[in-house]
């Protein structure tokens, strides 16, 4: 679905708006084309997510600026100027009033009026009519293209800006049209409460009356113990999967990175994968992987549990969810507090970091599990003890393949030395014990997952359980074996050397 | 004062025939723990003064305060027979006349026989306590039946004479056939769980397995201690005498012969020989008849001293029984003649102990009790330490010998050998003897001995093996009687007090044998119990001391299971993404006989598929063939629920079976209707196309499919919710049985067995109770009949939930199902089978 056309302007049109508006930029670039020399290129599948920005796609027609049409999650990009066009929903506002209405019967209210991106430019109508039936502490922010905003992507009200986010607190939040859960959860612990709007595109041209539904802070509670739950799973799986959802979201290399950190100095195994749109389907493949982090856009981080058919084998969760996941059972607290955007996260990690380094001298910070006296006389080549799943209410043994957190010295599989003998004879004797398997004089945790789980190992594994029938001279009946092809699917081997799809 | 030395007894533990390994058990409040007393008084660690008040081993303060024992305790005692030639007695050739004898006490209340359970698996002999009074009542029953399932050799006490001569002021006749009524139940419980290795281990006065006494008082008997004293009187042999003493034999005092039959004055040589003096004693001293008082102490050879001789009522008689008939040396006697030495069980025990071949060197260590062979040590329980946090590991050895120091492998119950889960390798940091609230480190012990371990609590949750030999398997995974069906969620009141709870419920669930915590699929931290009572000891142990932080505690929960009525009604299909890979399977419902043997073990993911299928098709009328294709078993790999492939002819299944079992296990853990664990259900897997090309086969494409066809199967096949019953026993006298049953019916409950007890006006009631309706069930059963009720509740089965389908909305299950999935965060509608199911 991608226009090339002679001119030198990138549209990049999210999908959600796609047949909306594909024709409108269709035809603009057409009156472009007239007008000036600049090539005009239509990019409309976005490869990751519909709010985000495709600057990869753009790179590749060589653009230099970028024009993204639909709502969008206005994560800030690295390499290319952007420019949005929001595009515009018409609304109920006398719906919209009397819902408010209903919802705030009292004037005096403080209330932060908030919309999707696409009904924002609804707000100022709709405020001042709200003022005129009376309402006094309304507040209503401007769109900002920073999503670790207090309000992700809106100013501040100018008490909250000037004494801190606890007056935020007081706030209520009456949101037109249903936001994306990830902003539910950021904001339900910043803000008094939230109550939603509901708008469906072919509703919202009609004048029925929708009652604002109101999400009370107990469901979004609900939506954060959910999450609880989900993450508690990462913290004992032995391998962990970082996906990339994003290439353009500026700062996705040093969340990888500080992603690949915390997996490390938590003494697991990590996979960095790129999948291109994230499903199930996908996601199974990788049996071996306890669960996975994904790295996108604030929005698409947050990759719902779908229930219903679209159940994830593996939990998926966000980078910030992984950080309180690996946090240590000592540490974690699930207080409500949830980020969304990794530009925060690495921020406060920058912080914690410094203070941190003063912190933890030579000495390892006592683990938990408490190295009290006599108790725990380690010698070197007794194993580790096994950790308690908080999940499960069980033990879960080897779920740090890579060693613990003390063991931070042996070099993560980043560096260069990792395959050379001396750095995989230092890894393995401590292991000898578990003896875990390794591939290439390194460790490899999956390929202990394979061995020692899946039970069809390859043709002929079988020989034993399948009874072949056999006739009086004990031949096998029936068609007798034929070698068969190899390799891998784009394009395999049959026999010696012919390539055939 | 002390009379025996860790020395001492460390010198004991190296005759494994000089060892008596013994629990006590019994139903709640019928004398455990003050009978244990007498025998502690006798090793000398409390004064015999507090003896039958003390409780020596209830040692938590709120055990002590509830007057309920909670934890079972041990205690090595020190004991010797009163007459050398007694040894002879023994079946066993012995010929040192000391004894050691570990001794654990069990908690009777029905919540808290998962600790009863703990303390069996160590132990070769129980010591079971029945009240003359109530007579065999449920946990009677059910703590004797695991005694006999673990082969372990029972002894009675008949306990609370006392009470039967004090309050009931029964006459001598009417005593012995009480106490022939309580004999007869216990052989019942027994012959039923016939045991054929075990052999007969029927009990009986004659053969001197039974006791008579009261604990509170500190004095017991066995026909044993009077046929000695008579005997030489009769000038007959002590054990022709034994047999006289008991049953309708009756001696004629005026021709000096012994009779088979009654009448005429006879009296019966029980009640002429042993009751009289002890009616006596009791008429004499509380009836305050003081001048016959010496006569009859001099006939009895007691001597009283000093400020003894000013004692009257109650207290004398507790003085002068104790001198008459001690307790312990009763106790002691009986324990010593009649239960098997570790030497002599563990030849029995052996096979029903160890997972492994019986003739690999661990199973032959176990059996020969050796302290030369390898490490074979079980760990039943963990026991806190004043250390917070830490735990000793309580066991015992089976063979070799434990010491500090020593590396051991450590083997959790999921262990297989030869793979690396659940395997440890660690050394012993100190061996400790256990004796109620002390301890006492030392050396080494040796195979048949009760011990602790410093060092190893880190490794295991609750139970595991531990052995020096790398071929040896687990020791068998013990089997509780009661389920943790009863849940709270609790909270921290502080978010900053999060780590604080979770490192407490880590604590606690080392802590107990049953308990479970975890955190629910909706992010909340569950803690799971037997019942109210234990849910609410734990949580009151989790917030004041494990976690030390307030807690916000749940309504208690109840644990639903997803199950189907029958067969699903069209075959499910689901499509991998990719569309080229189908899946048909149809959900039928698990005969509850089968999903019962699952959950006991009976039947296993780790039998032998062929002797699986056997039992499958001679016991449940399985077809030999389905039975021999079971994938798997699950949730967890060892649910009640199963994956049978009936396939035929299909290409490359072997290649996705893998797959299909990591569907089928998620599948099973979160069901369709509301997320809970499915149970008794059956899968058949009935035809399966798969595309050509491994890599359109992979995890990727069946794993998701696996589960939405299981969930389809099972929206089709009639979708029900199981819910836990209790099995409620109430002992009632007969005029406050009305208030019972009103309070049952409005509970969902009904009676099935009434039963009154013999020469008592106390009734029996047996009645099945919803676990979901039993909660403050006791207070209002109090309330209801005037606090003269007392209901004893375990978990028995589980039951749909009538009242229609969880789908309707407007059922009552369907209403049970919207607030579940409204309290998980889930829609609250159930998801229709469209979802799962694709239409060819």
């Amino acid at each position: 679905m991608e226009f090339f056309v002679k001119v030198e302007v990138c549209v990049c049109c999210s999908e959600e708006a796609h047949d909306k508006h594909l024709n409108a930029a269709h035809s603009k670039s057409a009156v472009d084309d007239e007008d000036s020399e600049e090539r005009l290129c239509i990019l409309a599948d976005t490869s990751y997510g519909a709010c985000c920005v495709d600057e990869i796609a753009a790179e590749h027609v060589d653009a230099e600026v970028v024009v993204h049409y639909g709502r969008s999650c206005l994560s800030p990009t690295a390499r290319l100027p952007v420019i949005y066009v929001f595009t515009s929903k018409p609304l109920d506002i006398d719906g919209a009033v009397k819902s408010f209405q209903q919802t705030y019967p009292v004037k005096d209210e403080k209330v932060c009026l908030m919309a999707d991106i696409p009904y924002h430019h609804n707000l100022p109508a709709f405020t001042s009519r709200l003022l005129a039936e009376g309402y006094t502490n309304l507040f209503q922010p401007a769109i900002i293209h920073d999503p670790s905003s207090l309000l992700p992507n809106r100013t501040l009200p100018p008490d909250v800006q000037e004494q801190g986010a606890d007056r935020l607190k007081a706030y209520a939040i009456f949101h037109i049209s249903t936001p994306p859960t990830s902003l539910l959860l950021i904001l339900s612990s910043r803000v008094r409460s939230i109550h939603i709007l509901p708008t469906s595109p072919t509703s919202s041209n009609s004048s029925s009356t929708q009652a604002s539904s109101s999400l009370s802070p107990s469901t979004t509670s609900l939506l954060l113990r959910r999450r609880y739950a989900l993450l508690t799973q990462l913290t004992t799986a032995p391998i962990l999967g970082i996906l990339i959802n994003t290439l353009s979201v500026s700062s996705y290399l040093s969340a990888l990175t500080h992603c690949q950190n915390l997996i490390i100095a938590a003494g697991k195994k990590y996979h960095v994968f790129v999948v291109g749109k994230v499903n199930a389907a996908k996601m199974a493949n990788f049996s071996e992987i306890g669960g996975w982090v994904v790295i996108g856009c604030w929005e698409s981080s947050l990759v719902e549990e779908g229930g219903g058919g679209t159940g994830f084998w593996r939990p998926v969760v966000t980078p910030f969810e992984l950080e309180v996941a690996l946090m240590g059972d000592e540490e974690r607290v699930w207080g409500g507090e949830w980020v969304g955007d990794f530009g925060t996260l690495l921020g406060r990690a920058e912080r914690n970091g410094r203070s941190e380094g003063v912190e933890a001298g030579p000495g390892e910070v006592a683990d938990g599990d408490g190295a009290i006296g006599d108790w725990d006389e380690q010698a070197s080549d007794e194993d580790e003890p096994p950790e308690f799943d908080l999940r499960t209410g069980r033990y879960v043994s080897h779920s740090r393949p890579m060693g613990r957190p003390a063991k931070k010295s042996l070099a993560p599989s980043t560096s260069p030395d990792v395959h050379n003998g001396t750095a995989s004879s230092a890894l393995i004797p401590r292991n000898t014990q578990t003896n875990l398997a390794t591939i290439n004089g390194a460790l490899s945790p999956a390929a202990e997952f394979l061995k020692s789980s899946r039970t069809w190992q390859g043709l002929g594994s079988d020989y034993k359980e399948i009874a072949y029938e056999r006739d009086e001279d004990g031949g096998i009946r029936g068609a007798g074996m034929e070698e068969g092809r190899d390799g891998v699917a784009r394009g395999y081997v049959v026999g010696a050397g012919e390539v055939r799809s | 004062m002390v009379n025996f030395t860790v020395e001492e007894i460390r010198g004991l533990m190296d005759n494994p025939i000089n060892i008596r390994n013994m629990s006590v058990i019994a139903h709640v409040d019928h004398g455990k723990s003050t009978l244990t007393d007498s025998l502690v008084q006798r090793a000398g660690i409390i004064s015999a003064k507090n003896a039958g008040s003390a409780r020596f081993t209830d040692t938590r303060p709120d055990e002590q305060e509830r007057g309920v024992t909670i934890k079972s305790t041990a205690i090595s005692l020190y004991g010797r027979l009163v007459d050398d030639e007694d040894l002879k007695d023994i079946p066993v050739k012995t010929t040192k006349n000391d004894f050691l004898v570990n001794l654990i006490d069990s908690p009777g209340h029905v919540d808290f026989s998962s600790e009863v359970t703990a303390a069996l698996r160590v132990t070769d002999g129980a010591l079971v306590v029945v009240d003359t009074v109530e007579g065999v009542c449920v946990q009677t029953e059910t703590v004797l039946r695991q005694a006999l399932s673990e082969r372990i050799k029972p002894v009675v006490i008949i306990n609370k004479v006392d009470r039967a001569l004090l309050e009931l002021q029964v006459s001598q006749e009417d005593l012995y056939q009480n106490f022939s009524r309580v004999i007869e139940s216990v052989n019942v419980v027994i012959a039923t769980y016939f045991d054929k290795v075990l052999g007969d281990v029927q009990v009986g006065p004659e053969k001197g397995t039974i006791a008579f006494g009261s604990g509170l008082h500190g004095w017991a008997f066995t026909l044993r201690q009077f046929a000695t004293k008579y005997a030489k009187k009769f000038g007959v042999d002590k054990n022709k005498m034994m047999d006289r003493l008991w049953g309708d034999n009756f001696f004629n005092p005026k021709t000096k012969k012994w009779v088979k039959v009654g009448g005429d004055g006879m009296e019966r040589a029980f009640n002429q020989f042993c009751l009289d003096p002890i009616f006596r004693i009791f008429d004499c001293v509380m009836n305050f008849k003081k001048e016959q008082i010496p006569t009859l102490l001099e006939k009895l050879d007691i001597k009283l001293v000093g400020e003894e001789k000013d004692l009257e009522g109650k207290a004398l008689l507790k003085v002068v029984m104790r001198k008459f008939l001690p307790a312990a040396d009763a106790l002691m006697e009986m324990m010593i003649l009649h239960l098997p030495s570790p030497a002599t069980a563990q030849k029995y025990r052996m096979e029903t102990l160890y997972e492994g071949p019986p003739d690999d060197e661990s199973a032959i260590g176990i059996r020969d009790c050796d302290p030369k062979g390898p490490l074979m040590l079980y760990v039943s329980k963990m026991v806190p330490t004043s250390d917070k946090g830490r735990f000793y590991a309580f066991g015992r050895v089976f063979s070799g010998t434990a010491k500090s120091g020593l590396k051991v492998r450590i083997q959790g119950p999921n262990y297989i050998p030869g793979q690396k889960t659940d395997l440890f390798v660690k050394s012993i940091q100190r061996t400790i003897l256990m004796m109620g609230k002390y301890t006492e480190p030392i050396e080494d012990v040796p195979a048949g001995n009760i011990l602790g371990l410093v060092g190893v609590d880190q490794f295991l949750l609750k139970s595991g093996t531990l052995t020096t030999s790398e071929t040896a398997h687990n020791m068998k995974v013990m089997k509780f009687s009661v389920s943790p069906v009863v849940r709270r969620s609790v909270e921290v009141k502080n978010a900053a007090d999060l780590p604080k709870l979770v490192e407490g419920l880590k604590r606690l669930s080392k802590s107990d044998p049953c308990v479970l915590t975890y955190i629910s699929e909706s992010g909340e931290h569950v803690v799971a119990g037997a019942g109210e009572l234990h849910l609410e000891i734990c949580l009151k142990d989790l917030e004041e001391d494990h976690a030390g932080v307030p807690l916000r505690i749940s309504d208690p929960v109840v644990q639903y299971r997803e199950s189907v009525g029958a067969e699903s009604r069209i075959t499910a299909l689901s499509k991998s993404p990719n569309k080229h890979n189908r899946l048909y399977v149809i959900a039928a419902p698990l005969s509850e006989e089968v999903s019962k043997d699952i959950e006991s073990g009976k039947i296993g993911p780790r039998d032998d598929f062929k002797a699986r299928a056997r039992i499958l098709a001679d016991d449940h009328g399985w077809d030999v063939t389905d039975a021999r294709k079971i994938w798997c078993f699950g949730p967890d790999t060892n649910g009640a629920n199963l994956l049978v492939d009936q396939t035929k002819a299909v290409q490359y299944l072997n290649e996705i079976k893998d797959s299909v079992v990591s569907g089928f296990q998620w599948a099973t853990k979160e069901g369709p209707v509301a997320e809970e664990p499915m149970r008794s259900v059956r899968f058949n897997i009935m035809d399966v196309t798969l595309h050509a090309d491994a890599i359109h086969r992979g995890g990727g494409q069946v794993i998701p499919t696996a589960r939405r066809v299981l969930l389809a199967a099972t929206l089709l096949a009639d979708p029900g919710l199981l819910e836990p019953i209790f099995l409620v026993e109430i002992q009632v006298p007969e005029q406050a049985m009305g208030g019972i049953y009103g309070v049952l019916t409005r509970r969902r409950g009904h009676v099935f067995e009434e039963s009154q007890r013999p020469g008592t006006p106390l009734f029996n009631i047996k009645a099945y109770l919803p676990v979901n309706e039993s909660f403050g069930f006791n207070a209002d059963l109090r309330a209801g009949t005037g606090g003269q009720a007392f209901p004893q509740s375990i978990f028995d089965h589980w039951q749909i939930l009538p009242g229609g389908s969880p789908l309707d909305k407007t059922t009552k299950p369907g209403m049970v199902t919207e607030d579940m999935r409204k309290r998980k965060g889930l829609k609250p509608e159930v998801p229709g089978y469209e979802n799962y199911y694709d239409k060819l």
